[in-house]
């Protein structure tokens, strides 16, 4: 079995990134100097990940106040509103407020492919997309559109987006889709979600990632997402250890690579190698291939235990691959 | 409490925090650094506990606090006086605003009095209206925490709920009435594993305590867990509703709600400032729902007013305590 090791999503800001924001929001920075220094605290994230071997990086995503936010800046007929709640999380999002049919102004992505691709080297970079069903059902709907037609116009920005960023140089794109692990979430945005993921990732279906975390998702929902056509289907293993286990022994991940959100983002304490591997022993005999990542993005926690994180997930992988005889992938293979 | 009567009807209370007023949060970030020691902190920090209660005194409000100006937040501010935590590192909110999340790295013990000092000065203050004693409760002390130490989030949630019982011990012997725990991170996790491990903690916390005994949960999808804490062992829940536009009180009605209702009738995310007539009609709504009697309602903010300027915070606490008057009138 193949497995390599892979970060999800967004950093949390450094000392010096959080400053450079604040100067920027104050309006006191001289022209680009907010830019280098995102840039540099970018550097170190993708340093850290390639220090532990993945070959598959995220620049950190650390100028993003939330998943939704660029894009709502990004786009004409979309602005944000107060704010809520981010799932269990003691974190909060602004909420998108859609006033009309969402029309892109510039793309997000593909500047920063190009702008940190040579960074990444010899690894390549991960472009990390709001899935269109979270979208629309964690925004406030003034666009007069229903919430399907509003994720289903979501989606086909997001597919100029992620084509975009494929041209730009990412070999990945992650579709990030929490709110199907959401209490509320039924096998009809399961549906929906699968159908507009298909129309985002056509034409580079093996170059796709959905990712649900923050719970386990119902069976039905879990099943539904399961017609999709993207390569890689991730869950959050850790937040649920036990209804998790069930979910990838009863349902499995049919055609699809499993990406296992095994190392906890959630808390600093360091992940045990054996809570990892039994979820590699419940699957190794029906994959050829599995990805370890976190269970969510990294953002919820400090800068320094962050970079903690990385480093165990490299450590793991690295151990249980040599233990158990997987054929590691890694940059230094 | 001598010297002012509750009234029977509708009381009007608060859910705790205020706006800080100055000098309040200078105080903090002196004390934090240095600046300041404990005591003298304390002694400055009465300045603006005076101004907070002077403002609930005026708007009418019949069951106040003291406006916890000492707080930074409402987990620091405790894993800063509890033995058994470090201050963490900072941790978004939101946006580009941060929270030092404490981290538990030894075992907790409760080691010097946390807020009674303030209780005791605000009441002093308070022209005999009852000041209300609060404090995070442990499932948010929890969740809103790392821990290095326990790893089992039962053994942590009890011992944590001792800690909060010494404390309350302690203001009940100064001669407190009214106790709320405050339990906001219980409605982001609503499953029936969870408010069952808090119930257990509660047990800890209220068992036998000659105080009304009052949970402030806000937010969240509460609706869920419902049926999972009507046997609470507290005598009053105290929940956010108008900015969830009262969508619980069905589910209250329809579970057979029997306690008391801290009833939020004014939105804490909004500088919109409710009127009389639209507070006086959220009671109105409630009372044509028939399934709670007026004596058991308290009439109150969603949560605590600190985000907002003080002059809103003011004038909503005003306005409910108008719209109060009025309903005890006609129920």
């Amino acid at each position: 079995m193949k497995i390599w090791g892979m970060i999800l999503g967004g950093f949390p800001r450094s000392r010096y990134a959080r400053y450079a924001l604040r100067d920027r929001e104050r309006g006191v920075t001289p022209f680009a100097e907010d830019v280098e220094a995102i840039d540099r605290a970018s550097a170190q994230i993708i340093g850290a990940q390639l220090a532990a071997g993945f070959p598959v990086v995220v620049d950190g995503m650390i100028d993003w106040h939330d998943i939704f936010r660029p894009f709502v800046d990004a786009w004409r007929n979309t602005t944000v509103d107060g704010l809520l709640r981010y799932f269990d999380n003691n974190f909060f999002y602004r909420i998108p407020v859609f006033t009309g049919e969402p029309d892109p102004r510039e793309y997000v992505l593909p500047r920063r492919i190009l702008r940190f691709k040579e960074i990444a080297d010899p690894a390549s970079l991960k472009a990390v997309l709001p899935g269109p069903v979270s979208f629309a059902y964690m925004s406030k709907n003034n666009s007069g559109l229903s919430n399907e037609e509003l994720a289903e116009k979501i989606a086909y920005i997001l597919r100029d987006e992620a084509r975009k960023a494929i041209d730009s140089g990412a070999s990945l794109i992650q579709i990030d889709e929490p709110f199907l692990a959401d209490i509320d979430a039924t096998r009809d945005h399961a549906r929906l979600a699968a159908e507009l993921v298909d129309k985002i990732v056509e034409g580079v279906e093996d170059k796709s990632i959905v990712s649900i975390y923050f719970n386990i998702p119902e069976s039905s929902v879990f099943e539904e997402l399961l017609n999709t056509r993207a390569k890689y289907i991730m869950i959050d293993v850790v937040d649920a250890p036990v209804r998790a286990e069930s979910l990838v022994k009863n349902i499995g991940f049919g055609d699809h690579t499993p990406v296992l959100g095994a190392i906890d983002s959630r808390r600093i304490i360091d992940d045990k190698p054996s809570f990892v591997e039994n979820f590699l022993k419940a699957i190794e005999s029906s994959v050829d291939e599995v990805v370890v990542t976190t269970s969510t993005w990294l953002d919820l926690i400090p800068f320094r235990y962050a970079l903690r994180k990385v480093y165990v997930l490299g450590r793991i992988v690295e151990e249980l691959a040599g233990r158990n005889g997987y054929d590691l992938y890694s940059i230094w293979r | 409490m001598a010297g002012y009567e509750v009234p029977r009807k509708f009381p009007t209370t608060v859910v705790g925090s205020y706006p800080k007023i100055p000098p309040a949060m200078d105080l903090i970030k002196k004390r934090r650094s240095g600046d300041l020691t404990e005591e003298e902190f304390r002694k400055l920090i009465k300045e603006p506990i005076s101004e907070a209660v002077k403002d609930q005194i005026e708007a009418g409000i019949d069951i106040i606090s003291d406006g916890e100006q000492s707080r930074e937040d409402m987990v620091v501010y405790f894993a800063e006086r509890v033995q058994g935590y470090r201050p963490g590192d900072w941790v978004r909110i939101f946006d580009n605003v941060y929270f030092r999340k404490p981290i538990i790295v030894g075992e907790l013990r409760w080691i010097r009095e946390m807020i009674v000092e303030d209780w005791i000065y605000a009441t002093s203050i308070s022209m005999g209206r009852p000041v209300k004693g609060i404090i995070t409760g442990p499932y948010t002390m929890m969740e809103w925490s790392f821990d290095l130490k326990y790893g089992d989030r039962r053994e942590l949630i009890i011992e944590l709920a001792k800690i909060i019982r010494k404390e309350i011990d302690e203001l009940v012997a100064r001669g407190a009435r009214y106790i709320q725990v405050d339990e906001p991170a219980l409605s982001t996790r609503p499953w029936r594993e969870e408010a069952e491990l808090l119930k257990e903690a509660l047990d800890v916390i209220f068992k036998g305590l000659d105080a009304k005994r009052i949970v402030h949960i806000c937010y969240g999808r509460l609706e869920k867990i419902i049926p999972y804490i009507l046997d609470y062992p507290v005598d009053q829940f105290d929940l956010e509703l108008k900015n969830s536009n009262f969508r619980l009180l069905p589910y209250l009605k329809e579970y057979g709600y029997d306690k008391e209702l801290g009833y939020g009738v004014v939105d804490v995310h909004s500088l919109q400032i409710e009127t009389v007539e639209e507070i006086k009609g959220y009671i109105d709504m409630l009372m044509k729902m028939d399934f709670i009697a007026p004596e058991k309602v308290y009439v109150d903010p969603d949560c605590g007013l600190k985000r907002l300027p003080r002059s809103v915070a003011k004038a909503k606490m005003k306005n409910l305590a108008e719209a109060a008057k009025l309903a005890r009138r006609e129920w």
